[in-house]
This record gives C-alpha cells, structure tokens and sequence, in this order.
C-alpha cells in the first residue's frame, strides 16, 4: 500500500484527473497549495525565460521598473506560485503505471516547474462504510 | 529521503521559508489549515476556539539533512525563549521514491 503525493500546475488538473481515471485511480484527494522547487542556476534557461515575462508583461500602463522587479522577484526562486497536490492511495503493483500516467499528463516544452511525485509508504487504511482495512480498503 | 511536515504559525512561515531557502532547501509546498493540538483550542472567557490558523510546509529532504532542517524550523518557529503553546508541530515520514516531472527521472 502506498500514498502517491504529486504537486502539478494549476492549469493541469482536468489533464491529470482525466488521466488519472483512465488509469484506473480508485479515488484521489486535490487541494490547491503554494509551492516552489529547486533554484535554477543554468543562466541561459533563466535570461530566455525573463525575456520572455518581460514581453508578456508590459503594457501600456505598467511601469517598466515594476514589472522587471516583479519579474526578478519570480525568478530567483523566493516566491510561490499556486499549485495543485493530488493524493492518491494505491497498490504496491499499480504505483508505476500511476507516475507513468500523472508524468505523461503534465509533461511541458518548458523544462522546470512541471512538479513533482512523492511515493510514501502507508501502514493502514481503514474504510468507514464497511470497516474493512488494508489491501481491501483501497479497492 | 524524508517529507518534512511542519505546522507553525502563519506569522513565522516567511522567516521559517527564508532560511531554510538561504541553507539550500529551496523546494517547497505550503498550505494554510486549521486545527488544534493538545490544550484543545484556546479558552477565552466562555468561547472555545478550536480552529486555530496555521500553516502546513511540507518539503521532501535527503536523510542527512534531517537533524539541519528540523533544528532550523525549532529555532526559529518558537516564540519566547521557552516556547509558548501553539508553536506548531513537525512530523517526518519516510518517502520511497522522488519523481521529477519535467525531468521524467527518480530524484530530487
């Protein structure tokens, strides 16, 4: 028995339930979270990627200034940005087809901030309809 | 590796964040709870409030790392010299296997 802790982007949550049923998930827990993960030291990645905030960014009225702050202040890794943590219960067999299944759904172009899985071991599970625990709670 | 659950006071959280940042643990997930601990709420005059605010950080670390991170949290989440009740709490568990995303790979 094992718990399936994985933090996605917000925008990939329909993907990854829709993947996670097609996998055949017997049920999941999501709850929005703020997150963030390990710096990025590679300073082609980081320039490319604050060229192109900066463009998205500006407009008409917005102070040139600000925005390259508020820029900065994303990229060298002391902000959070909102996330979605799934948690899902699984057999020990089925663990691999489930990252399988939640990695092809959220894989991007853009090489960081897709997420991450954490597979946790679980001592029991207790279902409250019928009482049953371990293995047959799951299922 | 090790998932750090930490519960402090949402107060603490940035200066908790900030450190821990600065030592090299940058990765991190945070949600705002509620809950109570062992003095069942707080009593104040005839209402019982036992839904107190909190923060919940959670962070997956290497084995070694363990005893820097928890003592970084415990000096700095505690308020007064002694510690005052509500302070927070932290759990560790043990996590099989770390799968980065973007990467595809097994690891941090």
């Amino acid at each position: 028995m094992k718990e399936i802790m994985a933090v996605v982007r917000m925008k990939k949550t329909g993907a990854t339930k829709k993947a996670l049923v097609a996998a055949g998930v017997a049920g999941f827990t999501a709850v929005k979270v703020l997150g963030r993960g390990n710096l990025v030291t590679d300073p082609t990645v980081l320039e490319e990627c604050k060229k192109k905030l900066l463009s998205m960014g500006m407009d008409e009225f917005s102070d040139e200034r600000d925005t390259e702050k508020m820029v900065t202040s994303f990229l060298d890794g002391s902000r959070f940005f909102p996330r979605r943590l799934f948690t899902i219960l699984a057999h020990d067999d089925d663990v691999p087809r489930i990252i399988e299944a939640i990695t092809n759904a959220n894989k991007t172009e853009y090489g960081i901030g897709d997420g991450t899985i954490f597979v946790l071991p679980v001592a029991d599970a207790v279902r409250v309809r019928t009482g049953e625990a371990g293995e047959a709670a799951i299922w | 590796m090790l998932l750090i659950r930490a519960i402090v006071r949402p107060e603490k959280k940035d200066d908790v964040l900030a450190e821990l940042s600065g030592a090299g643990f940058n990765a991190a997930t945070m949600v705002d709870v509620v809950g109570r601990g062992k003095q069942k709420g707080i009593k104040i005059g005839g209402m019982v409030y036992d839904e107190i605010p909190k923060t919940l950080i959670l962070m997956v670390i290497p084995d070694e790392a363990k005893d820097k991170v928890i003592k970084m949290i415990l000096s700095i989440a505690k308020t007064g010299t002694d510690g005052t009740f509500g302070d927070g709490k932290i759990f560790v568990s043990p996590v099989d296997e770390v799968y980065t995303i973007s990467k595809g790979a097994l690891g941090l």
